[in-house]
């Protein structure tokens, strides 16, 4: 457990996320436009061009088998960092509820009157749990359309179909509000370097900061003891 | 104007001429064949009744295999199912959806009867129309080959009382209209055979809303976003400002 020096005093930036998390969000975020890109082509009349042939659908394959291999990269190389995203992301605590309360002003580009928030705030911690379990479903849908597609029958195909892509559109939309969040506080850093202004994580996540401060803190005072990094 | 194929029954008398003719006229490569003819014999000896199943595009006019192409490889016109193979994805999807199971893969890509395009556009008639021996076979305007379809059937009746027109409504009406010695059934043709609701629902509903939903969120975050970011950094400027007239003489941490 090394969280030691995740805050540089000097440059007043924090360490957000590691290069394990930031590997595999670019994993997921390149096999997510592939598969995205890729089945546009079919969902939209004037790209159907780019889909003759079918080189498109196996490229959709190829992005498929990276998307799902997520979760299991993952695992395989940060079982704490995996856990931690599933376990905040589906518990919110008083302070996320009422931040989800006044999500109009933040949506906005407000965020100092906002509840506090700590290492995820209660939008991302929706947004993941969303992402999650909508994942969940545009797989298997997409593993039934690639494996049994011709045991569905006419009207399972289409209900398949449908799931598959109504899936895929509210993931897209959860993209553009991505993006879009990403884009109005300036966070692009922390999935680039891994760093973020402490300015903003202060503004943004002043729990967060807090709990990063205590660990610094205990580490420093129990010097050369292992920190104890389950706090909470 | 739309077209149709009159296909008698009564009249096969399952020579293959059609699906010969059909594969050479088309250039078909081996191993592929828009029409196959099965032999059907029912009952026991020595009452025995039998008859010819015409296995071919039925080209109909609510085409399932259209409604669920996702490229426009497979399209109506004048009455006809057409298809482009040079569009085809090779998705299959039409291939699950077609309730008559007629279009195939083949080298990956759907294959199926598309009326001869190519042969009618230049002024001739079918390969398969044209070379029946049995006068089973007619092309020409629908309505023209409806007309003559009941003639047939009602001349037919005479022998075989259950003789019928099939394909006047099946599909949102077939572009091959049948003469039928017997019930649909018999001779293994749905009755009533529709698209599922959610065939067409997927690519005439679901598929555009997604496209604008997507569309119109894009747009809308761009113009709020703009906005939001401007807001967001005249809040961080005022705490970087507010910051450094308190934290003047200590470390710049509270805020």
């Amino acid at each position: 457990m090394t969280v030691v020096t995740s805050i540089n005093k000097e440059e007043h930036v924090i360490l957000r996320y590691r290069r394990t998390q930031r590997s595999v969000h670019f994993l997921l975020a390149s096999s997510f436009v592939l598969l995205l890109l890729t089945g546009l082509v079919l969902l939209w009349d004037p790209l159907g061009f780019l889909a003759a042939g079918g080189a498109s659908r196996m490229i959709h394959r190829f992005g498929a088998v990276l998307f799902i291999a997520v979760p299991l990269v993952y695992l395989v190389t940060d079982r704490e960092g995996a856990k931690e995203l599933v376990y905040d992301s589906f518990h919110f605590d008083k302070d996320d509820r009422a931040w989800l309360v006044h999500i109009i002003p933040y949506v906005l580009g407000h965020a100092e009157e906002m509840p506090p928030a700590g290492r995820l705030n209660a939008g991302q911690k929706l947004h993941h749990a969303a992402v999650i379990l909508i994942s969940a479903t545009v797989v298997v849908s997409g593993l039934l359309l690639w494996f049994f597609k011709s045991s569905l029958g006419e009207t399972g195909l289409a209900w398949v179909v449908v799931a598959h892509d109504i899936s895929m559109l509210l993931l897209t939309l959860f993209l553009v509000g991505h993006l879009y969040f990403t884009y109005v506080y300036k966070a692009i850093s922390g999935m680039t370097t891994g760093w973020v202004e402490e300015v903003d994580a202060r503004l943004e996540h002043p729990k967060w900061v807090a709990e990063l401060e205590a660990e610094a803190a205990a580490s420093a005072s129990s010097e050369g003891e292992q920190p104890p990094h389950d706090a909470e | 104007m739309a077209q149709a194929f009159l296909l008698d029954l009564g009249r096969c008398i399952g020579c293959e001429a059609c699906t010969v003719a059909c594969k050479t006229g088309n250039e078909l490569p081996s191993g592929l064949s828009y029409i196959k003819i099965n032999e059907q014999v029912r009952g026991a000896y020595p009452n025995l009744e039998g008859g010819f199943d015409n296995h071919r595009c039925l080209h109909c006019t609510d085409a399932a295999c259209v409604s669920v192409c996702p490229t426009g490889a497979l399209y109506k016109e004048d009455g006809l199912t057409r298809l482009d193979r040079d569009a085809c994805s090779g998705c299959g999807y039409c291939v699950e959806s077609c309730p008559y199971e007629v279009p195939v893969l083949f080298d990956g890509l759907s294959s199926k009867c598309d009326g001869c395009k190519e042969t009618t556009e230049a002024g001739g008639i079918p390969w398969c129309v044209k070379t029946c021996p049995n006068g089973a076979l007619e092309y020409g305007e629908r309505e023209e080959i409806l007309r003559k379809a009941r003639i047939r059937a009602e001349a037919l009746r005479a022998h075989y009382p259950n003789a019928q027109v099939y394909g006047e409504t099946q599909a949102g009406g077939l572009g091959v209209i049948m003469v039928l010695t017997d019930d649909p059934e018999v001779v293994g043709l749905p009755r009533d055979p529709h698209p599922p609701l959610m065939a067409q629902a997927w690519q005439s509903v679901v598929q555009p809303v997604s496209i604008g939903a997507i569309g119109a969120t894009a747009v809308a975050a761009g113009v709020a976003g703009v906005i939001a970011r401007r807001n967001h950094m005249a809040e961080v400027k005022e705490l970087e400002a507010a910051e450094v007239s308190a934290g003047s003489g200590s470390e710049a941490e509270e805020v």
